[in-house]
This record gives C-alpha cells, structure tokens and sequence, in this order.
C-alpha cells in the first residue's frame, strides 16, 4: 500500500470520528502548548533579566567580597549569610591611582524604615559616594544628587527613589528640601531619582535611598569596609585587561600571592550576563521538562485510544488483510493514524501556546514590567513538533503492530 | 485448466494439548470457470476448507496447489498477494466499511494491488460497481444501504480487482429470498463470464445454482456430484 493511501485512509478514519480524535489530541495540545509557553515565557524572562544586567553599562566590573573556590564561581560570601570584610577604602585608593579605570565606587547596603509624618516604609539604603549617579547613569529628576562635599563633610543628605517619593510624600508635597528619618537619623531629600524600574536581582531601584558613605558606615551600620566596590573602566582599554588589572591591585594591597586564594571576586558586565544566561536557560529547560510530562500523558493517552480503536475495528482489520493487506499495510495505516493525530495535536498545541504567549506578553509589558519582551524561540516550535510526532511513533507503535499481528479469520470472526 | 487442487488435505486444531481434526484428508480438484458449491452442516469442515482454499489459513497435511503453486512455497506476504490479486471474496456479513461511501468500499483491494495506477482505479471502481447495478448509490455511504444492496457492494469489491475466483460465504444468508435472487443471478453471471465460483452453503436449493456440489461431513468428503440442471433462474430459487 502506498504511503499517500495509507495516509487518505488515516484521514478518512480521523474524520469519521471527529470527536474521539479531538479528544484523543487533547493531551498532546495541552503538552506541547505548556512546552512552547515555559519555553517562551522562560526566553522572554531570559531577555528581560539580561537586559536589565546590560543597562547597568558594559564598562562595568563589578568587586564582591569573598573569593571563588579553584576559580569556580559560588555565590557571594554575603549570600550566605558570611560578613566578609576584605573589601576597604585602601582599595578604593589603589584603584584610583590605576590608568585603565576610570572612576570607583564604593557601596555599602542595609535596610531601614524611612519615615516621613505618620508614613513608613521598609527600604534598602545604599551609602555611596557621589560619583555613583555618573557611573551607574542614575539620574535625579528633582533637586540635585548629593556632592563629593557631602560626603567628606558626612552630611545628612538622601537622594530618593520616585516611588518611595510617593509612597512617603503623596502627590501634594515636593520632597525636596523635606526631612526624612533613617534609622531615627534625620536626612534633609536634596533629590528625586527618575524612574528606573527593577534593577539586576529583581530590586525596585525606584523605592531605595541612597545617603552618603561615610554617613551610612559611621552612624547607620558601624562599619569601614565595603558591600561592593563599582569599578568604570577606562573605554581606552578592554575589559578583559581592565578586570587582570584589578585583580592584580587588589592582590598586591591585600599581600595575596596565590589567585585561589583571592578575598575578592571580579565579575565583569559579561560574567554576570553568562552566568545570568546559563541559570536561566537551566531554569526553562526545568519548566519544559516539567511540561514535558504532560506530554508523556497526552501520548498514553493516544496509545490507549489507538488500542480501543484496534479493538473496534478488527474486522475491518481482517478484511483488510482478506483482501490483500500485508501486516506491515496495516502497521503503516494505523502509525499513520497516530502520527497524524499527534501531528495535528502540535500543530493546534503550537497554536494555542502562540496566542497565551502573546496573552501573557500584552499582560506582563502593559502591566508587571515595562520591558518585558515577545519571544516565541523557533527551537521550541520545532521542538514541538518533533516532540509531538516522535510521541506519536512511539505511543501508536504497540497498537499497530496489534493490529498487524491479527489473524484475517479472527479478526473477520470477531463480533 | 486445473486451478485448485487438493490432495489429502488435513488440518488439525490444537488448544491446550487438545487436537480437533477440521479436515480428515480431502482430495479434489476445481478447474478454471466452474461453480461449485461447497455444503455440509455446522461444524463439518466447510469453512475451514474454504479458509485453506482462500489462503487466510495454511493446511496441517496434505497439499494444495492453485495455479500450479504449491502454498507450502509461499510466505505470507505472497499468500496476501495472490489473494488481493486472483481471489474474490463475498461475506454472509458483507463486512463493508460502513461510515465509508460504495465507491471507497469497493476501491480498498485496489490500494493493496500492484501495478495499478491511481489513475486507473476510478474506471476500476465505476464499472465494478456498474456491474452490480448501483451506479447510482456510487458516493452513498454503506451503512445506510439495504441487506441486498450491501451484498452487491460487497460482489463489487470481490470482483474490482478482476479475480479468477470468487470465494462466497454464505451470501445470501442474511438476505431476503428476492435480495437472494438477485445475488444468485449476479455470481451466475460472473461465473458465464469466466470467473471461478466457490459457494459455501448449508442451503441445498442455493447449492444447486452451481454446476457441482461437494459435501462435506465430519472433515471428510462424503459425495462430489454434478448438478445435472443447474437452478439458473429467479424463479427456480423461489421454488
């Protein structure tokens, strides 16, 4: 039998029972539809974190406290829950002396309840010195950021996010010129920031407090090293040299001569974007596996129908064979059967996964995170496709071949 | 021309270390063109017989050549061959397909044929079911056809493939006595027309439309008679 009749025959059959084999494909248009939404839902999620990595600034290199083990990367030693305290104003001042960066910035983190009149709010304060706003392209839309001045003279001075702005003052007052107090210390808002949207780790950069260093080392956390360490390289030299460069520094001020044993890590703009990539991507091949299930149970589901029908129709299976068909006619028949519906299950499973996913894409970039972009990754479409059609090879295989194996007088006798 | 021939054909039947002998060593032959009525009660061996003669099942003894080709020569896949190629088969059922149309009906032993073009099997199909005389019914579907009309979709696709012979079981067993006629007629006609006849009956005047009559009993030939006047008529099967 040819393989074009076989698959007319496969139609015909498709179509005489329009509801079971609508039925029997719903399984695999539910799987594949999860499968194509994680997969592109993850992408678009994927884009949009790296994204926000990237508008932090390519020139960019980051210094944490605490070192990679064997120069494999764990995570931060404050991450968990370590206080490392390697990271000191002495860097800072070696770093400044070096050719291929341009600025450094230091930053100290904690959190407080900002106070304004009877208004309050849990937020992250960041002690910085005043070359961050340049470094880190934050802008202040409203009064001026605080200066290097303020700094050194430990003045009381906070520039606030435009939420927090809301949040503590309401649309009628202008924050700035107003006192807000930080862990019952008293800062006078020189400026707003303009807003800024979430930041890289998922922080709303618009509900934070910057105040100065030396004011949130003495008097708010009673420290005199660093959280982190902002280094802007020099755009006359590579990235790659810059961050040898400060690792070097960094080792000779801190007397260590084997790299394994580095108290500091440097990640560049583009270690973190890989790293960023890499979890990622685990993350939504994870969700496409978990999906992948339902697939599985989509496909037994067509071995079972596949089965019943078998049964319903060994007679027309004997006549088959009565007439001529040979085992591997009917085997090809009934896989074609199989194959199709599963076919035809991506196809609508691809379909219906395109319109959540444009769903969840108006939703998600109108009204959780502007930003957020449309990805629809053809891998996962093709994916589908061959995932859906290997489902049906594999699952309408025993039910063929059932079907081939049976005797013509049988199978013309059963009742 | 001989083209069956049986010679001390035997089958046996074995469930669980229990043997049942269908046939005890039957031995004929049928040439080319003749009618021949196969009868004998329930349980003597007929339909097993005409299973064998088929090709739907292989024998345990003896031998059975057609054409001259033993099947103890064939493999399965060749035995599917010649039956979709030289035979011809009528059911008391009819087992049609019943959601499809007359026309797909009739077209399914053209789709296992060899060296038939697609293009051919229209013609193939149209003057079959001409022949049978519905032309008319060609795209109805079969399910809502009457019992006498099934039959002769059911004469349509045994004889698509133009067979030398025709194997018809029981055919006029769920019919009416006029759709009976009617049947009758049509399997006379194909046999005048060359086709070889072998009719499985329990009906002595449905028999004796053939020009012979084999009975059968307990597995074993019990008589080989010619009809000296064939009933070749409609009103000789109301008798």
């Amino acid at each position: 039998m040819r393989v074009r009749d076989s698959f007319n025959s496969a139609v015909n059959s498709l179509r005489h029972g329009k509801t079971r084999s609508v039925l029997t494909m719903l399984g695999i248009v539910i799987g594949i539809a999860s499968v194509i939404i994680l997969m592109s839902i993850g992408q678009s999620a994927q884009d949009y974190i790296l994204n926000q990595v990237q508008g932090v600034g390519s020139n960019l290199i980051f210094i944490i406290p605490g070192g990679t083990v064997n120069g494999r990367f764990q995570s931060p030693a404050a991450a968990q829950g370590i206080v490392v305290t390697s990271l000191v104003q002495n860097d800072v001042n070696a770093l400044s002396r070096e050719p291929s960066i341009s600025d450094v910035v230091p930053l100290v983190t904690g959190q407080a309840d900002a106070v304004y009149g009877d208004n309050d709010l849990t937020v992250t304060y960041q002690g910085t010195t005043a070359n961050f706003f340049p470094v880190r392209n934050f802008t202040v839309a409203n009064g001026y950021p605080f200066t290097a001045q303020d700094v050194a003279a430990y003045n009381h001075v906070a520039v606030i996010g435009s939420d927090l702005a809301k949040t503590l003052f309401g649309a009628n007052i202008d924050p700035v010129g107003q006192n807000i107090r930080l862990k019952n210390i008293m800062f006078r808002v020189v400026g707003v920031l303009a807003p800024k949207g979430t930041g890289p780790g998922g922080v709303n950069q618009d509900d934070m407090v910057l105040v100065p260093i030396t004011v949130a080392q003495s008097e708010m956390l009673g420290i005199t090293y660093f959280n982190m360490i902002f280094v802007s390289a020099n755009p006359a030299y590579r990235i790659s040299f810059v961050k040898s460069r400060i690792e070097s520094i960094m080792e000779q001020d801190h007397g260590i001569t084997n790299p394994n044993k580095d108290d500091f890590t440097v990640e560049t703009q583009q270690d973190i974007l890989s790293l960023l990539g890499n979890i990622t991507s685990v993350l939504t091949l994870f969700l496409a596996a978990i999906a992948s299930i339902s697939l599985v149970v989509g496909g037994i589901g067509i071995m079972n129908i596949m089965l019943v029908s078998v049964t319903e129709r060994t007679r027309e299976i004997g006549l088959r064979k009565a007439v001529g068909a040979t085992d591997r006619d009917v085997l090809q028949q009934f896989l074609i059967e199989a194959i199709l519906l599963t076919f035809l299950g991506g196809v609508i499973g691809i379909a219906l996964g395109a319109v959540v996913v444009t769903m969840a894409w108006l939703v998600l970039s109108h009204v959780v995170a502007a930003g957020w972009t449309f990805a629809f990754p053809l891998s996962a479409v093709l994916i589908a496709v061959l995932v859906s059609t290997a489902c049906g090879l594999a699952f309408g295989l025993y039910p063929a071949r059932q079907a081939a194996r049976k005797s013509p007088i049988e199978a013309l006798r059963y009742e | 021309m001989t083209e069956i021939e049986v010679r001390d054909m035997k089958k046996d039947y074995v469930d669980e270390d229990v043997v049942t002998s269908a046939l005890r060593g039957i031995s004929f032959t049928i040439d080319r063109g003749d009618f021949v009525s196969i009868v004998g009660p329930s349980g003597s061996g007929k339909s097993t017989l005409v299973q064998i003669l088929s090709f739907l099942d292989r024998p345990t003894g003896g031998s059975y050549r057609f054409f001259g080709k033993s099947i103890d020569d064939m493999n399965d896949r060749e035995l599917a061959h010649v039956r979709n190629k030289e035979m011809g088969f009528v059911f008391q059922s009819f087992n049609l397909l019943s959601r499809l149309s007359v026309y797909e009906n009739v077209e399914i032993p053209l789709l296992y044929a060899e060296n038939v073009p697609a293009g051919d099997r229209k013609k193939l199909v149209e003057d079959a079911v001409r022949s049978v005389g519905l032309e008319e019914k060609l795209w109805s579907e079969a399910g809502r056809l009457s019992g006498g009309q099934k039959q002769r979709v059911a004469i349509a696709r045994a004889l698509v493939n133009k067979p030398n012979v025709i194997f018809a079981d029981e055919p006029t067993g769920n019919l009416d006595s006029k759709s009976g006629a009617q049947i009758m007629g049509i399997l006379d006609d194909l046999n005048k027309e060359g086709h070889t006849i072998i009719l499985v009956t329990h009906e002595t005047y449905t028999a004796e439309f053939a020009s012979r009559i084999i009975r059968i009993k307990d597995g074993l030939i019990e008589s080989d008679t010619p009809v000296e006047t064939p009933r070749r008529s409609r009103e000789d099967f109301f008798k």
